[in-house]
């Protein structure tokens, strides 16, 4: 047991000095922005995606009653 | 996987170029003249070492006028060759308390959200997602670099309060996404209300119990510019590819760019559109309407809202909203959950205007001008939540600190500025530079004195009347376009604010805005005002750069103000291709 608590706290704290390195050295920021980001761009810049200009365009049903639509519309 | 290739790949990872140029470098004797030169550096670091000051250093990190923080940048990325080193203590709360917390915070939120699994569907859908959010921790650094001490914990801890939010509020984008769910309708679907970002949640509260309701834009536009301000220029260039001119209000452009790019999640089946506050984006709605083809009720704000009888069409404006949720969402309207939401709102209210008394009549203040921002505008839009509870509970335990033990926590200042009119979004943090620099302390900004009132609750009546009004004062609105004697409340609020300088935000596309420069630059003639011009073009970091908008600051400090930059470092960097 003993054996266990102390190569755990052994893998805790390498894991500890290893989080800070990559803090202290940005290279969460150096792998997102030279890794990460020019490889997920190209997937969406490739990406196929519905062409929404396509939608028709027309007269939609009013969301309010009839009555509170004349109210508001100036003639 | 399709896109992937993995010669792209290695090209990133081994990145044969840089390999090319040590081969380049090493026939022309580069890299012989550098290691001389670092052998110099390590020789002349040797003969002069200062052991106590190493120490001191160390211990406490280095006096703000011994920085060089632009040294630390790396080209024109933006990246660190290290983070800043803030003394053991700063640093260790940096990394423990803020990167690592976070990082750790924001899986959590993930995981608390209504369906785990969506985050990953969303990044691999959404650019704005992908592109985005991964590089949160980077916008940290931004606005809070150089920042130590309580200013640092407080400032970071707003940052924290806003990251949950949209987490949460993406979360539940995805989870009632039709994209992400092969197009079905889900109970998520069923049970969320889209709304434009400038249509404030607390017209939502009477069905917040039982039904969710998430800004459309907050989070693939506007967030997004703050944190990553790359991925909206998709966005406007796409909606100027189907015929719009580049003269409009590039927000409204980029907005609508996410229909043009199919880039919006699909997770209500209603909508509930402004004019954004600016009657020059009235067409929003219109290209909303075509775009999403479902039932959309358009809510736009009056332009003067001074005027009673304007205040009235609101109220039925905003109960004629009401009966459209009940009507399309099948949700009976509950005054009480109004009350409810609007009473915990109220806290907040209560707490930002003790924050703003400190401000005003003290240096002790811990909340620097980027976190004050974007705390304030992004809580006072997006309604009650309880992140911002236990945000200035946080807050207020360091707040009081100050006050009670008399913390300097911006002791570089020189000048107390309020920053007026809107900001640049892509360039928000330029206040932490502006203080690291040139110990210019953005004290407040216009974004912030928004919605300045309490919701009764005592009775519908009131409730309707307070409501209508706050939704009246809605972003830009307010002050930048609600009429001129809005705007010029700034001379009321430099008094309250104690500031002796304005930063004075000049959107060139904001035709509002630009119709009332000229009476500005008469005023602070006529005051004899410091007042400095910060052209931008709200998302958009084509128009004016971020080091131009440094530039024209240095060169009133300079010039006009013939002061010496406490950092010389940071008065001109290329940060062109940063996030």
């Amino acid at each position: 047991m003993k054996k266990f608590i102390i190569g755990l706290l052994k893998v805790l704290g390498l894991t500890y000095v290893i989080l800070f390195i990559v803090f202290y050295f940005d290279l969460d920021g150096k792998f997102l922005y030279y890794i990460w980001e020019p490889n997920i761009v190209t997937r969406y810049d490739k990406m196929k995606k519905k062409d929404n200009t396509k939608t028709p365009y027309e007269k939609k049903e009013n969301v309010m009653p009839d009555s509170e639509v004349e109210k508001r519309t100036f003639n | 996987m399709k896109n992937f290739t993995v010669k792209g790949f290695l090209n990133q990872f081994i990145s044969v170029q840089a390999g090319k140029k040590v081969v380049d470098d090493a026939k022309t004797g580069e890299i012989r003249d550098k290691r001389v030169s670092i052998q110099e550096r390590i020789g002349n670091g040797i003969k002069n070492f200062d052991l106590k000051k190493t120490i001191d250093v160390f211990l406490n990190g280095r006096p703000h006028e011994e920085r060089r923080l632009g040294d630390l940048y790396i080209g024109n990325t933006g990246l660190y060759k290290h983070r800043e080193w803030r003394g053991f203590k700063d640093t260790m709360y940096y990394f423990n308390m803020i990167w690592l917390y976070n990082y750790g915070h924001m899986v959590m939120d993930i995981f608390k959200g209504d369906e785990p699994l969506a985050f990953f569907k969303g990044v691999w859908r959404y650019r704005w997602m992908g592109q985005t959010y991964l590089s949160v921790m980077h916008w940290f650094d931004r606005g809070l670099e150089g920042l130590r001490g309580e200013a640092l914990k407080a400032s970071a801890w707003h940052y924290r309060a806003m990251v949950s939010e949209t987490i949460r509020q993406f979360m539940r984008m995805f989870a009632a996404d039709k994209k992400l769910h092969l197009g079905m309708e889900n109970e998520y679907w069923k049970k969320t209300i889209a709304h434009d970002e400038t249509v404030s949640g607390n017209i939502f509260y009477p069905w917040r119990d039982v039904l969710d309701d998430v800004p459309l834009q907050m989070i693939p536009y506007f967030v997004s510019c703050h944190v990553n301000n790359k991925t909206v220029l998709n966005y406007i260039d796409a909606m100027q590819s189907i015929g719009l001119p580049a003269d409009p209000c590039p927000m409204c452009q980029a907005e609508s760019g996410l229909f043009v790019e199919d880039d919006y999640p699909d997770y209500s089946p209603v909508m509930v559109t402004s004019n954004e506050a600016c009657d020059g984006s009235v067409a929003t709605s219109i290209i909303t309407d075509w775009f999403l083809d479902r039932p959309l009720f358009a809510m736009p704000q009056p332009m003067r809202f001074d005027d009673p009888l304007v205040q009235k069409h609101c109220q039925e404006e905003i109960e004629e909203c009401w009966k459209f949720i009940e009507k399309e969402m099948g949700v009976p309207f509950d005054f009480e959950q109004y009350k409810k939401y609007a009473e915990s709102f109220n806290k907040l209210t209560e707490f930002e205007h003790e924050k703003w008394d400190v401000a005003a009549n003290t240096p002790y203040y811990p909340i620097n001008g980027v976190a004050q921002a974007l705390y304030r505008i992004y809580y006072s839009q997006d309604g009650d939540r309880e992140i911002w509870h236990e945000t200035d509970a946080h807050v207020k335990k360091i707040l009081d600190k100050c006050v009670k033990n008399k913390i300097e926590t911006f002791p570089k200042t020189r000048h107390r500025a309020i920053a007026w009119s809107c900001a640049p979004l892509y360039y928000s943090n330029w206040c932490t530079w502006a203080y690291n620099c040139w110990g210019i302390n953005t004290i407040i900004n216009m974004d912030s004195l928004m919605f300045d009132q309490m919701l009764r609750t005592d009775t519908y009546e009131h409730a309707l009347e307070d409501l209508a009004t706050f939704n009246e004062l809605a972003p830009m609105r307010s002050m930048a376009v609600g009429g001129h004697e809005h705007i010029f409340q700034l001379w009321d609020y430099m008094e309250r604010f104690n500031c002796d300088m304005v930063i004075m935000y000049d959107q060139l596309q904001c035709k509002g805005m630009q119709g009332i420069k000229g009476m500005f630059e008469d005023e602070f003639r006529k005051r004899n005002i410091h007042a400095i011009w910060v052209p931008h073009a709200l998302p958009d970091k084509r128009t004016v750069s971020r080091r131009e908008i440094r530039s024209i600051i240095n060169d009133y400090m300079t010039t006009v103000m013939q002061e010496e930059p406490l950092d010389p470092t940071l008065l001109d960097f290329d940060d062109s291709e940063s996030w």
